[in-house]
């Protein structure tokens, strides 16, 4: 099918919502929004179930886009769909104005499309391009609600990034002097032949410290807790569930897969890089008595875990980083719709202040619970699977300390959110809290949703491996 | 027929399934039924005598089956043990009190005959052992019934003996794997290393049974705080029925010892120790019960050094031994339960002159002090000369302990007559009366069998107690009834007189019946044990209980050790990373890109180095 519609139709959307009989018609575009992420998310079950009628392309010399998709691409695009379209649900409830959230469905538009560039395009510099598109847009999303403090976060997102685009454009540009284009095939080839040693080892440090950042890997962690704490709920879910892990770890797979393969030295680097992540991501959200923030540090840890599998360096590790890369989407973002319920009904974010809202809000409760015991890795949740097949990977590939570091530090993430779910819903009702109700409808349907996705991709995981996961497995570059 | 031999366990054991539903408001049908079922059991054992015939019901399987065999030894072992249920039960119409569980105790009393009728008959080793361990639960019931605090006593004695019956099921099961069966009568193992434990196993069950040291300490807290009918009954008569003949089954059939082996020699170091240390704590008792309960531990070891000598007259003195210790020891124990009864203690310190009011008591006392303390013509006597025969010829040690330990006996049991049959009367027991009728017959009979084995010694030897030797796998000399041995008698007179002077000087000296045996009490290096095993230093059960403590201590401080690292250390450890965390992140973008751009130049540095 036509998968570069993913790209076309976004971009387009942008242009014509903003044409001026459509200017101010908030519900239009708001519901374009819905039906595109649905449509991306049926388009996605498509092409799995019948790969053989995938036209990547079909404007061939029309526009010259170096596209191509595989299995990866399948797992991203899905997560995508499923992010966006919860996004837009939240969004519905904390973007006030009708202006505004008619400028929110077109950024969001405009990001969709620069996520979708990324996964699809096999060319570094057009990687470059989308990964900007999306960076800008998110920019502009933190700030949707002109709120000062989301004003600081974004510009240190932006100066962090700057600093990732800079590197990655030098890297881009060592690239095309040694291979002499930016096609992924030709990079990956120019390392077998090159003499320039040097050169192809800084090109590929600074890509990867440029993926770091946008990632949100320790040490290049310093603007994520902020930017995700200080957005507004949706942008928050929609930075948390899909964004970062695009801009950073999906360019960080697609790059270390199809260029650099994974060489043992790149792979020490990860799994270094990884290790310490989870451990200083789990530490530090220990420490938080803020609920986004918390979940913040959460990411940066499950990010870790990600890179770690990558860092085993085998066909299996490859898979279980992608699919935790879909379940740390899910589960992150139904904390992030759960935290965005309760602030919405008890106007603040600080855990101390509520406790007991098991009680007025079971169905919040619920399924935080649910996203917890699969952020910790408890079976039979999706969480547990993709933590599994990474210790596995890690074992198989000859790697047991990190394995245990693995293990030991899934102990911690169920501290840190035991205890969240502790200090939120659970023990006694604080008094501040007692006339809090259950969150709006469309949240608790967002929510319950996702946990479904998370049981259900844990109950279901034979089918989810089959379709998704294992096909992963025979397009590995190791 | 074969039925019959079902009947001594099944009899006892539903009639005393009946009378634990029998309340305690009908006294008297309780002890109707308990009289008839003694009765009853008695007759049957009196059948079975002489008759020689075994049968086997399946039961669990794989090699395991209900089989029973009566032939002499068994049979002679049950009618001593029905004997003595018959007249204990004469004995309880009248001396059970008021407010007593009475039901539960005679249901226990019952089941205790039916189990140890089992126990003899049984010719399976895992059925006896089904039985001996049967026996321990209502040994543990039947000691909580006493007085207030028994509870304490009655769980010693469970964990020590149920600490035995343990390595008893060990050697029951080595055993089994050695001679592939657990048959009893088909049991004959050759000397073999496998076997030496095996054997060393089971005599810890049987001795233990029995009441020897070092698994004797309950029986003199038993004795105080357990009712009196089961002492008189249980650790006097059939325990050392039941130890002794399972001892002697092992030593005799189930296993060919040499007679010089390591083994042999073990058991009557056992017994010679035991002799000695039991009677010297008895020595110094002052009171009635706990004095008679150290000489029931004492005379054990008698037993066990003739068997252990594995010499003809060794083994058959040990034998009759046996059966003297339990006429005579619960004789005295229902002597101390008629004093009990009429003046309401066993505190030596307050009795007195008792044999002036309670006559026949007294002559019992007498008969039966006499036979313990080895008195010619009385029974004892007769099976000590035997031992110490059989002792003498391999040691003299083990015989100058043995003699020892008689005078010691003679002495102390000097002591109890005089401190409380003789002397003036106490004011308060001026219109003491003797014990009811009731109680007076059992304690004649025993005193009159006391007397008739004495006198008639040739005829319980050959009529009960060689035939057991003929039937086991015996290949020494025959032997050939007692025979006067005039030194050893002399000696035995001399030690006599030597206790009798003894008591009269201790007398003299302090002036009192009770301190005759204070000098020695007080002697130098002496007292300080004597003090040391009153604290019960020496008491393996206390010993075992320290040790416990200890480890328990050790480990609930091993547990805070872990408890501090899970709950103290690592919580702390984890809070100081996550603080340091915390404060790193000021939220300054410039710290930010300096930690980006270091991680940039690490990252850097470590591909160039490895690439």
């Amino acid at each position: 099918m036509l998968l570069s519609l993913l790209i076309l139709i976004p971009l387009f959307s942008v242009l014509v919502l903003n044409l001026p009989p459509l200017l101010r018609r908030a519900k239009v575009s708001f519901y374009c929004a819905l039906c595109f992420t649905l449509a991306q998310i049926a388009l996605v079950f498509f092409c799995v179930f019948n790969p053989q009628s995938i036209v990547v392309n079909p404007f061939g010399s029309l526009l010259e886009l170096d596209l191509s998709a595989d299995s990866i691409s399948f797992v991203v695009l899905l997560s995508i769909g499923i992010t966006g379209f919860i996004t837009l649900l939240v969004a519905k409830y904390f973007i006030c104005e009708q202006q505004n959230e008619h400028n929110f469905v077109s950024v969001l538009f405009l990001a969709l499309a620069g996520l979708n560039g990324i996964v699809l395009t096999s060319d570094i510099f057009t990687l470059y391009v989308f990964l900007e598109i999306a960076a800008a847009a998110s920019f502009v999303l933190i700030v949707i609600n002109r709120k000062k403090n989301a004003l600081e976060a974004a510009f240190k997102y932006i100066v962090l990034s700057i600093l990732a685009t800079t590197m990655m454009l030098s890297s881009i540009a060592l690239f095309l002097f040694i291979a002499g284009n930016t096609h992924f095939a030709s990079i990956r080839a120019a390392f077998n032949y090159s003499s320039h040693d040097f050169l192809l080892i800084l090109a590929s440090g600074l890509f990867i410290c440029g993926a770091f950042i946008k990632a949100g890997v320790v040490p290049f962690h310093g603007w994520l807790p902020e930017a995700y704490s200080e957005s507004p709920a949706p942008v928050t879910v929609f930075l948390a569930g899909i964004v970062t892990k695009t801009l950073g770890i999906y360019t960080l797979i697609r790059i270390v897969n199809s260029v650099f393969g994974f060489l043992p030295a790149i792979n020490n680097l990860l799994l270094f890089a990884g290790a310490v992540t989870i451990t200083l991501g789990a530490l530090g959200a220990l420490a938080q008595n803020d609920f986004k923030r918390i979940l913040a540090y959460s990411s940066i840890s499950q990010i870790g875990y990600i890179v770690l599998a990558l860092g085993s360096g085998t066909a299996l590790g490859l898979s279980a980083a992608l699919f935790h890369f879909f379940n740390h989407s899910i589960f992150k973002a139904l904390l992030f719709v759960n935290s965005a319920a309760t602030e919405a009904q008890t106007k603040t974010r600080n855990v101390e202040a509520m406790g007991g809202l098991q009680a007025k809000m079971p169905a919040t409760a619920f399924t935080s619970v649910i996203a917890s015991l699969s952020a910790a890795g408890v079976p039979p949740l999706a969480g547990f699977w993709s933590k599994l097949m990474i210790v596995i990977a890690l074992v198989a590939s000859g790697h047991p300390l990190y394995a245990l570091v693995a293990v030991l530090a899934s102990v911690l993430t169920l501290a840190y959110l035991l205890s969240l779910q502790r200090r939120v819903f659970f023990g006694t009702l604080n008094a501040d809290c007692a006339q809090v109700v259950e969150a709006r409808a469309g949240l608790v349907f967002a929510a319950v949703l996702l946990a479904l996705i998370t049981v259900g991709a844990g109950v279901f995981f034979p089918f989810v491996l089959n379709t998704f996961i294992l096909p992963i497995e025979k397009i590995f570059a190791g | 027929m074969n039925i019959m031999l079902f009947l001594p366990i099944i009899v006892p054991f539903v009639s005393g399934g009946v009378v634990l539903l029998v309340p305690n408001r009908l006294p008297v049908l309780q002890k109707a039924i308990t009289i008839v079922a003694t009765a009853l059991n008695l007759a049957l054992a009196i059948f079975l005598f002489k008759q020689n015939v075994s049968c086997s019901l399946p039961w669990i399987g794989f090699g395991i089956d209900f089989a029973l065999r009566v032939y002499h030894f068994s049979a002679f072992i049950i009618l001593a043990c029905s004997c003595f249920g018959f007249l204990i039960a004469i004995y309880s119409s009248f001396f059970i009190q008021k407010n007593f569980r009475a039901n539960q105790f005679f249901s226990y009393f019952l089941i205790t005959i039916a189990f140890t009728n089992g126990a003899v008959l049984a010719d399976n080793l895992l059925l006896m052992f089904f039985f001996w361990e049967g026996l321990l639960l209502v040994l543990f019931g039947m000691i909580a019934l006493g007085r207030p605090g028994a509870f304490k006593t009655a769980m010693k004695a469970f964990i020590i003996v149920a600490i035995t019956d343990l390595c008893m099921m060990i050697g029951i099961a080595i055993v089994s794997r050695l001679s592939g069966t657990f048959i009893i009568s088909k049991i004959n193992l050759p000397p073999s290393a496998a076997g030496s434990v095996a054997f060393v196993l089971l005599a810890i069950g049987a001795i233990s049974k029995a009441g020897s040291m070092p698994f004797h300490s309950w029986i003199p807290d038993a004795a105080l705080d357990a009712p009196l009918l089961f002492v008189a009954f249980v650790p006097a008569a059939l325990e050392k029925l039941l130890g002794i003949y399972f001892l002697a089954r092992i030593s005799l059939d189930m296993f060919q010892l040499s007679a010089h082996s390591f083994l042999n020699t073990s058991l009557m170091v056992i017994g010679s120790v035991t002799i000695l240390l039991a009677v010297m704590m008895a020595l110094i008792q002052k009171n009635y019960k706990k004095l008679l309960a150290y000489h029931a531990v004492s005379q054990v070891g008698y037993m066990i050094l003739g068997i252990g000598t594995a010499v003809p007259a060794g083994i058959i003195g040990g034998l009759f031994h046996m059966v003297n210790n339990a006429i005579y020891k619960s004789g005295l124990f229902l002597t101390a339960g008629s004093v009990e009864r009429q003046t309401g203690t066993t505190d030596l310190e307050e009795l007195g002159g008792l044999g002036r009011k309670m006559p026949i008591t007294f002559i019992c006392f007498l008969i039966a002090a006499a036979s313990i303390s080895g008195v010619p013509p009385f029974n004892g006597f007769f099976s000590k000369e035997l031992v110490y025969e059989g002792a003498l010829k391999r040691g003299f040690l083990f015989y100058a302990i043995a003699a020892t330990g008689s005078f010691f006996t003679a002495a102390s049991f000097l002591k109890l007559g005089h401190a409380a049959f003789l002397g003036k009367v106490p004011p308060k027991y001026e219109h003491t009366k003797e014990a009811p009728l009731a109680m007076l017959i059992p304690m004649a009979i025993i005193a009159f069998f006391c007397v008739f084995f004495g006198l008639c010694n040739s005829f319980a030897l050959q009529k009960l107690i060689q035939p057991v030797l003929h039937q086991a796998n015996f290949h020494a000399a025959e032997f050939e009834g007692f025979k006067v041995n005039a030194k050893l008698t002399a000696v035995t007179l001399i030690i006599l007189f030597a206790a009798l002077a003894n008591h009269f000087f201790g007398f003299r000296m302090r002036g009192k019946a009770i301190a005759a045996a204070d000098h020695i009490h007080h002697a130098p290096v002496l007292s300080f044990f004597y003090a040391k095993a009153q604290e019960k230093w020496f008491d393996p059960y206390d010993i075992g209980l320290r040790i416990v403590n200890m480890a328990a201590g050790f480990a609930f401080r091993v547990d805070r050790a872990i408890d501090w690292l899970y709950e103290i250390l690592i919580v702390k450890v984890t809070g100081f990373f996550s603080g340091t965390m915390k404060r790193l992140h000021t939220g300054n973008y410039g710290t930010y890109l300096f930690w980006s751009l270091i991680g940039l130049a690490f990252v850097i540095i470590f591909l160039s180095r490895s690439l």
